[in-house]
This record gives structure tokens, C-alpha cells and sequence, in this order.
């Protein structure tokens, strides 16, 4: 098991992008969504935090999340909260030509995050200090993850509780100041693939594995056998400022959509039914 | 000084997870509440817990709300 983000075999996905001002992120991203259906996007909380709405444009943003962020006490928790959601919506509504306070995010029976009446679009978020990150994706379905790359995770009996027999095997072969960063790969690459599949950590995570680094990633059974095929992409990429972040997207073998916008999306014989009825009340 | 007494426990998880916990009411406050609170934290508390002879099923923890929902479950699963 190598550092993460050495070269791996497979189908391609784009490189996370740093949000910027002005607007060009919003671009690229469309762009990774047109070329590989998936795009990453991170953003660094104290950079978002001066433009975090208040007032009625926080509630406006917030929607029906606005119950759940009036729960919250802690003011570092609250600004997280809010830039995580305004992260996320400007992001989908840039790929999906919408504004974001017309997005609504809901919550599956496990907690996963969709957009509503959005089916076309999956999503992902995750944060981990002052690292904010948002996956986007028309293949199928996307978990990411983020972990600074020097936590401390090898040691402390920690271990036996992430990783499976193979795993363990392969880890305590490595040399010992490998091994805590190869460990924090394989922690977030099992976050991300629990979250794709709406599991969290109700799917233990000494069940399932990751192969080394440097070859083509693969969810393992615990005996390092393969458990899934070619329908799983995994990457991981190290990111400026020391973190880690992962990927896990499931591709239900749609192709590429090139437009994912809202509008596009209305099915027409939809549109024209509804039309039709329009014109015999209204007499158009 | 055993987990079974709440403060025990909550001086434990403030000092070798290093988690800011709110005093007094730290016990009581949500999870998703708590700066620093996240997945691997849970997983770091499973693993101090058996070292003291608690072994408190993660399904279960993953129930928890505070951590006096995972104190009572840690009472609960005593050795």
C-alpha cells in the first residue's frame, strides 16, 4: 500500500476543484460532470464563511433544513452546517441550472442526502475540519469522504475495528511509517463507499475492503477476494494543506448525460399533457 | 474510578478523544452538536470502552443521540 493518489488503473475521474472566486469553478465542474459524470468540489470554511447568509436568506438556503440547523447550539458547528448546504446547493445548481434556494435537500430512511424531484443528479458531502467537500454525479450513485492525512488511527486497538483480516495482513506488512497513512486511505475509502450505499457504519466496516494503492480499487471480502466489479470507481487524492479525500461512485451503466439541467429534464409528454389542460381552462 | 459514573465517563472522552465537550451539559448535548464529534470518534470510544471491559455492540452506539445515551448503553454492557 502506497501514499494515496499514486497513479491508479481505471476509469478516469477528474480531480477535485478548489472553489475560487468568481465563478470559474462552476465551469469546471460542469465540465467533469459532461466528461467523466462525476465532478468533486472542496471548499476551505473561513473562505465561505464571510458570505454565509443570514436572516431570511439563510431560512430561504436552508429550506427544510432550517428545523435541524436550529438544533444546533455551537457556533462552529452552526457556520459547518450552513457552508457545508450553501456549498452543496450552489454546486448542484450550477450543474443543474437552478437556483440553489430552489433546491430542496431531503434525507433517505438512513440518513443519505438527495435533491428532491433532482433524481438525474446524485450527491455527497463531507467535511472534516475547515475542509468542506461536495460530490456530484449522473452515474448512479457517490459517497465522498475527507480526513486529514496525519490523523492518528494506526494504534490504540483502532485498527482491528476499520479493517478486515486482509487488510490488517497487508498493513502490518508495510513499514510502520507507512502505515498510518495508508490506513486514513483505506478509513475514508470505506466511508465513501458506506455512504454511496446509504449504509453509514451500520455496514461494519471490518466486512468489506480495499486492495494496496496503485492498482485498480476494489471493494474486497474480508478474505481480500473481490466483491464488486467494474461497476465501482474508487479514488483517492491528497489535497494541499495535508488531507485526504476519497470517492466512491457506482456507475448503473447510463452513460453520459450532457445536460443535466432542470428544465431539460421534464419529461415532454409531461409537459405537453399539462399544456394541452392549460390551453382547455384557459381557452389559450 | 469506574465508566459507570457519568463524570468518570465524560472526563474520559474529553481527555482521550480530546473532544471541547459544553460543561455542565455535555452529556446531554446532540452528537451532531458536538465540535469535533464524527464517525471515527465513535469508533475511537468503542475501542477505549473495551479496553474497560465494555463491549458496547456499534449498531447499538449508532442508536445514541448524546453521550449519555452511550453512557447508558455503556452501563448497560458492563462486563
Amino acid at each position: 500500500m502506497t501514499a494515496p493518489g499514486s497513479p491508479t488503473l481505471g476509469p478516469p475521474l477528474g480531480e477535485p476543484v478548489a472553489l475560487a472566486a468568481g465563478g470559474t469553478s462552476w465551469d469546471r465542474v460542469r465540465e467533469d460532470l459532461a466528461t467523466h459524470g462525476t465532478a468533486l468540489v472542496y471548499a476551505w470554511l473561513e473562505d465561505l464563511e464571510p458570505s454565509l447568509p443570514s436572516g431570511d436568506g439563510l431560512r430561504e438556503l436552508l429550506g427544510r433544513d432550517w428545523t435541524r440547523f436550529l438544533d444546533l447550539t455551537h457556533a462552529d458547528v452552526r457556520n459547518r452546517y450552513i457552508a457545508s448546504r450553501m456549498l452543496l446547493k450552489h454546486a448542484a445548481g450550477a450543474v443543474l441550472a437552478s437556483d440553489p434556494a430552489d433546491l430542496e435537500l431531503a434525507y433517505g430512511p438512513t440518513g443519505r442526502p438527495y435533491l428532491r424531484g433532482c433524481d438525474q443528479i446524485d450527491i455527497s458531502l463531507s467535511h472534516t475540519e475547515d475542509l468542506l467537500l461536495v460530490g456530484l454525479t449522473t452515474c448512479g450513485l457517490i459517497g465522498v469522504d475527507a480526513e486529514r492525512a496525519d490523523r492518528e488511527m494506526y494504534g490504540g486497538g483502532l485498527g482491528r475495528h476499520i479493517c478486515t483480516p486482509y487488510e490488517s495482513v497487508l498493513l502490518s506488512g508495510m513499514p510502520e511509517a507507512e502505515r498510518n497513512g495508508a490506513l486514513v486511505r483505506l478509513w475514508t475509502l470505506k466511508e465513501a463507499y458506506s455512504k454511496a450505499i446509504g449504509q453509514g457504519m451500520q455496514f461494519r466496516f471490518t466486512e468489506f475492503g480495499f486492495g494496496p494503492d496503485g492498482r485498480p480499487v476494489r471493494v474486497q471480502r474480508p478474505d481480500g477476494t473481490a466483491g464488486t466489479g467494474d461497476e465501482w470507481i474508487f479514488r483517492t487524492f491528497p489535497l494541499d494543506g495535508g488531507y485526504v479525500i476519497s470517492a466512491a461512485v457506482y456507475d448503473a451503466g447510463f452513460g453520459r448525460l450532457q445536460d443535466a439541467h432542470v428544465t431539460t429534464m421534464l419529461d415532454q409528454d409531461c409537459v405537453d399533457a399539462i399544456t394541452e389542460a392549460l390551453d382547455e381552462d384557459t381557452g389559450w | 474510578m469506574s465508566l459507570d459514573n457519568v463524570d468518570v465517563f465524560l472526563r474520559t472522552v474529553r481527555d482521550d478523544l480530546g473532544l471541547d465537550l459544553p460543561d455542565p451539559s455535555g452529556a446531554d448535548t446532540a452528537l451532531v452538536d458536538l465540535p469535533g464529534w464524527d464517525s471515527l470518534n465513535l469508533l475511537r470510544l468503542v475501542a477505549l470502552l473495551e479496553e474497560s471491559g465494555h463491549r458496547v455492540p456499534v449498531h447499538r452506539l449508532l442508536e445514541a443521540q448524546s453521550l449519555r445515551d452511550i453512557h447508558t448503553l455503556v452501563k448497560e454492557y458492563r462486563r
